[in-house]
């Protein structure tokens, strides 16, 4: 065996194999010492095997640890995995001793709540499944295990409540990730964009979420989760467009505060999508629209700036979003250096020297403030792109094509589908008892 | 992706072409703040038009408001605010001109070319205002009140509920006069606005019929027409008790009347409730009896709005809607209005006033 591994396998220091003898047997053992951890190795495999308490071969054949393998064509798959293949008189066993580097107890960072849980999920499937299990001790939790991409066969879970989810649903998802053909899979965000159809659509169609309560409070509407290795988010399908403007906080604080919330967060989205553009048809088209001390203040303060409002909005929004690229990007080290300039020319330099009026500055942080509000990130980003078709629109049309814009992107929220459920649909005959979204089974 | 790339370029140059239609920046705008339209006595040139042009300023300070007056005397409106143009170096934009000045001369004449572009231009909005100037709409359009924060703030906060609440000021909103100019049964009124040195005073109301004025009411009858009328509520009333004048302040105010025809004569019976606490009155009224104090307004209310009613009657004019109150309650033919243009001229008013006075606004 061993012989044939080593020919198996590129030149690899890390690359262990032993061929060890006691009174009784000849043992020999592969295993990749990089992937596996060395005291397991000895506590299940070396130590037993010299110390010959009780027959080697006894222990391989009662200990469950210990698995059969009888096909030579898995071997160097389970040993990128971290297992450790021992071979004893013909037959050839597989120990996972795989070790597995990740983040400790991970807080949540990403959508982080005050009051709710504070765990994330990890990036190893085992820790996340233990959050995910205690979260949803149901016996109906069914787990599928799969590996996506043909290179990096990144593993994968695929969990549902069998007695809820949709069977429809589940043959569509499997068919889905049969078709990803991609080499490297490397995070959910990177699996979403394969699974979601059409492939480019505009506004992202499952959910990506580190929240443990979340993925629970997902199986128990009938919905399907993926987990993948070595990302701690899971991917939740299917998703309406509801679902992501709704934090997990929204079920932990006071009602009518939430509630407020909950109206905030698409006031703010329908800002940060059309302000920009508004500002331009309003201050080029139709500044009666303003109040009459607004609208000259407005042409007091933009008299001095040389250029068209759109020049101006294009101007501030390359500001701000290369700002905000900056500190996402940077290390954080030197993160604080981006906010400070940049918070230093957005907020006056760029008025005074005449550049950009000082009411366009106050629509800009609007514009990115209320950006922000959205819970999911990336929905956060999917809302970002909306407002550049719009100053496309009203610098040629000016309110009316604001207008028809928005009427387009209703119209394109009400076709699209998350997995053959409508995904922009709050009117209309839903019934508890049929249930809407992936629940059909649900109670 | 080519097919892509070429409906991109299309766009772009097609869209280049457009630019330029519509598109201009505010700050390559003249608002117009206020217009004012006079009648001259050059009959090739008879509109003398008056435009208060603002020059925005980004501080908004107390009597930091500047503006540019600009005046040309034309043969008609439309080419006049064309040939305006020429004389300033932005777009001039009547999309915050919230005031319209009709000159005296203007409305003592005929008014309806000026009503008709007024509507007809796109930008000037249905909701400015419309008043009277007197002596000229150029006149009113001269002063420049020192408290202003912006061009034009006096005068559109004069109007409307924002700013100052006069019951001598009655506004009149574009659509509102193109309405009663167009309906039958209900005549237009107009505010009249004087200048006083360097502020305006708005506190008589005009009646016109559909061509021109007809009746201007004094301060008090202004008043008490807003009453009856808007059931304006933050005015007083005044009367005579025991030859000592007594003025209230009106907390609340009722008014309802019926059409009746009596042989041939049609009679406008009115009710009108009104409640009131005692502004301007001899001390020790609280202990005395308050019915006979509100008898007294009762009765002197009813007199002086019958009079009032009259007077309006009297010059053909019909601003409360009466005729449209009659054609709407009889068969919807040219004969009832044919029959309320006779019956108007010799119709009879009477006013039945009940005062309630709710304090002597004394705590004892």
């Amino acid at each position: 065996m061993l012989h044939r591994i080593t020919t198996l396998f590129a030149e690899a220091k890390d690359l262990n194999t032993h061929r060890i003898h006691n009174r009784e047997f000849t043992l020999e053992v592969a295993y990749i010492g990089s992937l596996v951890d060395e005291s397991k190795v000895s506590d299940y495999i070396l130590v037993p095997f010299t110390k010959e308490e009780q027959s080697f071969k006894t222990i391989l054949e009662t200990n469950p640890s210990f698995k059969k393998i009888e096909d030579p064509a898995r071997w160097a798959g389970n040993l990128l995995r971290g297992f450790v293949l021992v071979k004893l008189e013909n037959a050839i066993y597989m120990l996972d001793a795989a070790r597995v580097i990740r983040n400790q107890n991970p807080i949540a960072e990403v959508e982080s709540s005050v009051q709710g849980p504070q765990t994330a999920l990890s990036e190893d499937l085992i820790d996340s499944m233990n959050l995910i299990r205690s979260r949803y001790p149901s016996a109906e939790l069914k787990i599928e295990e799969g590996t996506v991409g043909t290179l990096s066969m990144t593993r994968m879970l695929l969990l549902y409540d069998q007695r809820r989810v949709d069977p429809t649903l589940l043959a569509n998802i499997r068919n889905r990730l049969k078709e990803v053909t991609h080499e490297m899979i490397g995070a959910v965000g990177e699996l979403e964009k394969e699974l979601s159809s059409p492939r480019r659509a505009l506004f992202p169609t499952m959910i990506i979420t580190e929240r443990p309560d979340r993925v629970a409070r997902a199986l128990s509407q009938g919905k399907l989760v993926l987990l993948l290795h070595g990302s701690m988010f899971a991917l939740i399908l299917p998703a309406n467009f509801f679902d992501f403007m709704h934090a997990m906080e929204d079920k932990y604080e006071s009602l009518w505060m939430t509630n407020f919330l909950i109206a905030l967060r698409y006031l703010s989205i329908l800002l940060t999508t059309t302000l920009p553009a508004l500002y331009i048809s309003v201050v080029s088209y139709n500044p009666e629209l303003f109040r009459v001390q607004l609208a000259f203040s407005i042409a007091g303060s933009r008299s001095a700036v040389p250029y068209p409002s759109f020049i101006e909005v294009f101007l501030m929004l390359f500001l701000i979003e290369a700002l905000i690229e900056a500190s996402a990007r940077l290390p954080r080290y030197v993160g604080s250096t981006a906010t400070t300039v940049g918070g230093l020319i957005l907020g006056q330099a760029a008025q005074q020297a005449g550049l950009v009026s000082s009411i366009m500055i106050i629509v800009t942080s609007v514009v990115a403030i209320s950006n922000f509000v959205v819970p999911i990130a990336s929905m956060s980003y999917a809302i970002r792109f909306l407002k550049y078709p719009l100053i496309v629109l009203s610098i040629f049309f000016g309110i009316m094509g604001v207008a028809f814009g928005l009427f387009i992107y209703i119209v394109y929220l009400c076709q699209l589908r998350s997995f053959g459920k409508p995904y922009f649909r709050f009117l209309g005959n839903i019934t508890k008892k049929e249930g809407d979204i992936g629940q059909v089974n649900a109670r | 992706m080519r097919r892509f790339c070429t409906a991109c370029v299309a766009f772009i140059m097609l869209s280049l072409l457009m630019q330029g239609c519509g598109f201009k920046d505010i700050d390559k705008r003249f608002f117009v703040v206020a217009a004012g339209i006079d009648r001259t006595s050059n009959a090739d040139k008879p509109y003398r038009i008056t435009l208060r042009l603002a020059i925005p300023s980004p501080k908004a300070e107390p009597g930091a408001s500047k503006s540019q007056l600009e005046s040309i005397d034309t043969a008609t409106i439309a080419e006049g605010v064309r040939l305006l143009k020429g004389h300033v170096d932005k777009e001039i934009d009547f999309g915050h001109c919230k005031v319209i000045v009709l000159g005296e001369s203007l409305v003592q004449s005929d008014y309806v070319e000026a009503l008709t572009w007024m509507i007809r231009r796109r930008d000037i909005q249905s909701i400015a205002t419309v008043a009277v100037g007197k002596p000229s709409a150029e006149d009113v359009m001269n002063a420049n009140p020192p408290s202003e924060r912006y061009p034009g703030n006096s005068l559109f906060l004069s109007f409307g509920t924002e700013g100052t609440d006069s019951p001598f000021t009655l506004q009149m909103f574009l659509f509102d006069l193109e309405r009663r100019y167009t309906e039958r049964g209900l005549d237009p009124f107009l505010p009249v606005i004087k200048r006083d040195h360097m502020t305006y005073m708005i506190s008589k109301v005009a009646f016109l019929d559909k061509q021109k004025v007809k009746l201007t009411l004094s301060n008090e009858e202004t008043q008490m027409y807003n009453q009856l009328s808007t059931q304006f509520k933050k005015s007083s009333i005044m009367a005579t008790y025991k030859g000592k004048p007594i003025v209230a302040l009106l907390t609340g105010i009722h008014r309802s009347y019926r059409i009746i025809e009596q042989n041939g004569q049609a009679v406008i019976r009115m009710k009108v409730r009104l409640r009131c606490i005692l502004e301007q009155a001899p001390r020790g009224l609280y202990n005395s009896d308050w019915r006979q104090i509100e008898k007294a307004f009762s009765d002197q209310y009813s007199t002086k709005a019958e009079t009032m009613l009259d007077k309006i009657r009297n010059t053909g004019v019909d601003p409360f809607g009466f005729g449209l109150r009659y054609r709407a309650m009889h068969r919807g033919s040219d004969a009832t209005w044919n029959r309320w243009v006779k019956l108007y001229p010799n119709a009879k008013f009477e006013v039945r006033t009940s005062v309630k006075i709710d304090g002597t606004g004394l705590i004892k």
